[in-house]
């Protein structure tokens, strides 16, 4: 084994190895969804395809603050992001971390529901304005029960949402697996905040990060497949 | 007859020109989309703009044919179909 490899190992802890390889899994996944669909929205400039994309761009940006929060903790050698939040770097970190977050899940429900939500000019900015109150609130409270209860409720607009508009495309007999995909998007999304406010929540890390992974190679494996690619 | 959505009439028009040997005056495009006047010019201007169409003269007379990107839009449209419609976009 190369010496500088061994010494890599030997700086970054286990579990850290494996979350920025899990981060960089979901980057790499996030970033083939966003490429591989580009051509498709040049043609069509179809508003549903324009949010999908949006939508795994800002997971690919979330991961990435992810995995720097991770290591952040990991060399500070703090029980979690709460800790270390009062630096600036940290609070930085976790304020574009939840605010990305939050922006993916929206701009992944809108893709879906822009067709009933006609007014674009007022819910995107609306979007954005509940992404910065809920990290600013997170930021400023530091507390994990604040998070969790944003998110939570944050979670259940988005599960309430799909589940209205599966009944809805159920009506019309379309197709409807990916409904459930996004709402195990949405489940995992809600996960992996409580991960990283409270690490090894439950024990059951390893069991979201495999669970989270199988979701994103799945989409990816469906959009390679329809593409073509 | 369900109604065409925005990239089903788009495919439709630049289909008409294709079917004319890629050259057809505006006004028999008009009469063969089935659109009213007002909503013709509308996809006419966007097709424009995103390139899809060119305007040419021959001997006087406005002449309307696919671009590349015409062309290509129509070997991908099935693709965009079935992709919007997988992802339940």
């Amino acid at each position: 084994m190369p010496k500088t490899m061994h010494m890599m190992q030997n700086l970054i802890p286990k579990a850290i190895q494996i979350d920025i390889l899990y981060s960089f899994v979901i980057i790499i996944c996030s970033l083939m969804i966003y490429f591989a669909t580009k051509k498709l929205y040049e043609l069509s400039g179809h508003k549903g395809i324009k949010y999908f994309r949006q939508a795994f761009l800002f997971f690919a940006i979330v991961y990435l603050f992810r995995s720097s929060i991770q290591v952040i903790v990991s060399y500070l050698g703090r029980g979690g992001i709460l800790d270390i939040s009062q630096k600036t770097f940290g609070v930085l970190s976790l304020f574009l971390f939840i605010y990305a977050s939050s922006i993916a899940v929206f701009y992944l429900l809108y893709s879906v529901m822009y067709k009933k939500w006609d007014s674009e000019s007022k819910i995107i900015p609306a979007f954005h304005i509940i992404a910065v109150i809920v990290a600013i609130i997170s930021t400023s409270y530091k507390t994990a029960s604040i998070i969790l209860g944003l998110q939570i409720i944050l979670f259940l607009f988005l599960a309430i949402t799909t589940f209205i508009s599966y009944k809805d495309s159920k009506k019309k007999s379309k197709k409807h697996s990916m409904y459930i995909i996004y709402f195990l998007i949405f489940i995992f999304f809600l996960l992996n905040i409580v991960d990283i406010i409270t690490p090894n929540f439950l024990g059951l890390q390893l069991l979201i990060y495999l669970a989270s992974t199988f979701l994103f190679l799945l989409i990816l494996y469906k959009v390679l497949r329809k593409i073509g690619n | 007859m369900a109604k065409r959505n925005k990239l089903e009439i788009i495919k439709d028009i630049l289909e008409i020109i294709q079917f004319n040997h890629n050259s057809v005056k505006p006004t028999p495009l008009l009469r063969k989309s089935n659109l009213s006047s007002t909503r013709f010019k509308e996809y006419y201007k966007e097709m424009l703009e995103k390139e899809f169409i060119k305007e040419t003269t021959n001997k006087g007379s406005k002449l309307i044919q696919i671009t590349d990107k015409g062309n290509l839009f129509l070997e991908k449209y099935q693709t965009i179909i079935n992709f919007i419609d997988e992802f339940e976009l």
